[in-house]
């Protein structure tokens, strides 16, 4: 992979003529996610928690697959059509007000895909790439909410999780965590009243339902090395 | 009738008289106040000592247990890392004379004693290199986790140093605002005493009498409790351990992105030795010393020459070192925790750690009532008398393993008359076996570890007669454990930010608590 990149602040007048390509390569193992999304991920992958390497601040994700380097281990479809808006952004950015990009991702064209302008206003394609930078935008501001509210009242926990595979191979996942099941029990009446009216009740017990998705990847990971 | 305990009165705010506080009052938390109070009466007018910037790793386990966020601890004390200790010219007063004694046990420790196979192998590396990644890590610089490591978690075991004119005034607000102790600003006048010769109350200028069932002195050299008052006498210890007199001066960095040593730095002098400590703001040097054996202007001019032109002007602070402790440390309703209890030279970072255990003592073993307080007393003396002589032990090992030739301090030091019969029965010992996990020290919080004798004893070239049968036998787990320190030491240099990166970081973003 490129490590090349070019960013450049998006305007008709430069990028009149580039066009949009669908976001093309293998997916991350894991891939950030906000809140609103959580429902759609829990029905095909485990939500869980990570520190960002350089603030230590904790982010959602979604577990796509249980290596990495080894891609997501359920396409689109599979998945119930769940695309991370992390990914659905792919090559562009928020830049203070406006929206930047990145000019060497392969996903930009001269010649091929759909149009980011029609007649110097925002295409269709650009304007639901607006909408998902959006979402995400709000959708960073939720999950540090949900993550202050989180750890408050202690219901964060790490997980260490240990996959053994039918090759030999043993598989340890580390720096992840979870909101704990017997924290959620143990919580005083005020608390869940203002957890459930907050919506980050249901949201906790979305992420801690979402951890029986693990066995589901695991297996699915053995049935791939079987069809090697 | 018994007569309850229900109210402890700390006397002392300083470091250890907040810390004990701490302690006390988080084990009891769920008696405070319906049937427990802890008071912490302070002077408005003394000042605090505030030695030891130096602590052990299990102050991590006390702040935890007390509740405060280590993160706050960095912001609010100009906390820094401390991963050991590297102590230079100790053996031989050479130049490149040097060994650490590192915080991290050697590897796999509880199953395999690496002593015999390191010496036997011979092979010109030092023992902490070959047996734990922790000197390697500190020679580059870095800190002992990463900003994504949860609070009071090790990637390399840690304890830290800090401001100690900070620290207390930090617990003080914790202790106050969080645990429920009284803190009452005044000075004591006179202390009153029951028939049967307990402390009854403290008459106070400002806030008038206070009562107590126990009284926790934490008043420093002053001893106003244990001392003064009750008369238990205190131990000298200066015929083992001969410094008297310390120099301490503050250094700034030369600027705010200057390295900072993740351990402290012991330099051996001709009659004492140099302390160098790092914290983010500055660091703090200071020569301990006998005045026996040196004049305090050569001592002044020997620690001049460490810090060089920097330290040129710099104001100093002399502080007089008593050597030793009380003769017992609970006396009928009173107990010593801190200064009041003893001191040591700061060679080993001991003064926190005791006050963590004693405190920790009085906490779990807190008597129910009057009846039964003689009793927890002569166990908590016991214990405690033990720890002090383990700690001199200790100590007088860095000084009796010394080869150094070149002053009457260093040759004074070897006199088998100034070596604690039992430091003497281990040192032959040693020579035929060395110390390890479970052959000499039986207590369960022993405050040196078997492997910080291994560290020290080996570090300084101290030999132990090498049984090939034994080495023959463990040989392919000695050589496995020596190859997973060696895969340790390169996963961790890899992962491990500079010391100052990593305390900008906390900082400014902080530690998650998970």
């Amino acid at each position: 992979m490129s490590s090349m990149t070019n960013h450049q602040l998006l305007n008709p007048q430069d990028h009149g003529h580039l066009r949009l390509l669908p976001r093309a390569g293998a997916e991350p193992h894991f891939a950030q996610i906000v809140p609103r999304e959580f429902v759609a991920a829990a029905i095909a992958c485990p939500i869980l928690f990570s520190k960002d390497p350089a603030t230590g601040a904790f982010y959602a994700g979604a577990m796509l697959g249980l290596k990495p380097g080894e891609g997501a281990l359920k396409n689109i479809e599979e998945r119930g059509g769940f695309e991370p808006l992390s990914l659905q952004r792919d090559g562009f950015f928020i830049s203070g007000e406006r929206i930047a990009i990145d000019r060497a991702n392969p996903r930009f064209s001269e010649t091929d895909g759909e149009l980011l302008f029609d007649d110097a206003q925002p295409s269709t394609s650009l304007r639901r790439v607006q909408q998902v930078l959006g979402q995400l935008h709000e959708g960073l501001e939720q999950t540090a909410v949900l993550v202050r509210d989180l750890m408050n009242l202690k219901l964060l926990e790490p997980i260490d999780v240990s996959l053994n595979f039918d090759d030999g191979e043993r598989l340890r996942l580390e720096g992840l965590y979870t909101v704990s099941r017997d924290s959620l029990r143990e919580l005083e009446d005020e608390h869940v009243l203002r957890l459930f009216r907050s919506g980050h009740l249901q949201l906790a017990y979305t992420i801690a339902g979402s951890i029986n998705q693990l066995a589901i990847l695991a297996h699915l990971r053995n049935r791939k090395l079987a069809e090697i | 009738m018994v007569q309850a305990v229900k109210r402890v009165v700390i006397v002392g705010g300083g470091t250890a008289g907040w810390l004990a506080a701490g302690i006390i009052a988080a084990k009891h938390r769920s008696r405070i106040p319906a049937s427990f109070s802890v008071t912490l009466v302070e002077s408005p007018n003394t000042p605090i000592i505030g030695v030891g910037e130096g602590t052990w790793p299990t102050l991590r386990t006390t702040l935890s247990r007390i509740g405060v966020s280590e993160t706050e601890l960095f912001r609010q004390c100009d906390a820094a890392f401390k991963q050991g200790a590297w102590f230079a010219r100790w053996t031989t007063g050479e130049k490149h004379d040097g060994y650490y004694h590192p915080l991290m046990l050697p590897q796999n420790f509880s199953q395999i004693n690496l002593v015999p196979h390191w010496l036997a192998k011979n092979d010109g590396r030092s023992f902490c290199d070959a047996v734990c990644p922790q000197g390697r890590i500190c020679d580059d610089g870095l800190a002992p986790k990463t900003i994504a490591t949860a609070e009071y978690e090790a990637l390399a075991n840690y304890s830290y140093h800090l401001d100690a004119g900070k620290f207390a005034p930090f617990l003080q607000k914790h202790c106050c605002e969080k645990l429920g102790v009284r803190h009452v600003l005044a000075d004591v006048r006179r202390v009153h005493l029951s028939e049967n010769g307990d402390i009854r109350s403290l008459e106070t200028e400002q806030a008038g009498e206070i009562e107590g069932d126990l009284f926790v002195d934490c008043t420093g050299f002053k001893a106003l409790l244990i001392g003064e008052t009750l008369g238990v006498p205190f131990v000298d210890c200066s015929d083992v351990l001969f410094c008297d007199t310390a120099l301490a001066i503050q250094v700034p960095h030369a600027t705010d992105t200057s390295p900072i040593a993740s351990h402290t730095i012991s330099t051996a002098q001709s009659a004492g030795w140099i302390w160098d400590i790092g914290l983010p703001t500055r660091r703090g040097v200071g020569h301990v010393f006998s005045s026996r054996h040196i004049s305090v202007d050569d001592a002044e001019r020997e620690l001049r020459d460490y810090i060089g032109p920097a330290g040129k002007d710099l104001p100093m602070r002399r502080i007089p070192i008593r050597s030793g402790h009380r003769q017992i440390f609970w006396k009928r309703n009173c107990v010593a925790v801190g200064l009041s209890a003893g001191f040591l030279e700061p060679l080993e970072s001991s003064a926190i750690v005791l006050i963590e255990m004693s405190a920790k003592l009085i906490a779990e073993q807190m008597p129910v009532c009057r009846e039964v307080m003689d009793v927890i007393a002569a166990r908590f003396n016991n214990t405690t008398e033990y720890r002090w002589g383990r700690i001199i032990d200790f100590l007088k090992l860095h000084y009796a393993l010394t080869q150094r030739d070149d002053s009457a301090f260093w040759r004074d030091n070897r006199l088998p008359e100034t070596i604690p019969e039992r430091l003497q029965h281990l040192m032959l010992l040693w020579r035929y076996q060395s110390p390890w996990y479970h052959d000499e020290f039986d207590r369960i919080e022993e405050v040196f570890p078997a492997a910080s004798y291994q560290y020290v004893l080996y570090g300084m070239g101290f030999r132990t007669e090498v049984e090939p049968d034994i080495v023959a036998g463990a040989a392919n787990s000695a050589e496995r454990a020596m190859r997973e320190n060696l895969a340790q030491i390169d996963k961790l240099r890899a992962g491990l930010p500079r010391h100052r990166d990593l305390i900008r970081k906390i900082v400014q973003h902080g530690l998650q608590p998970v």
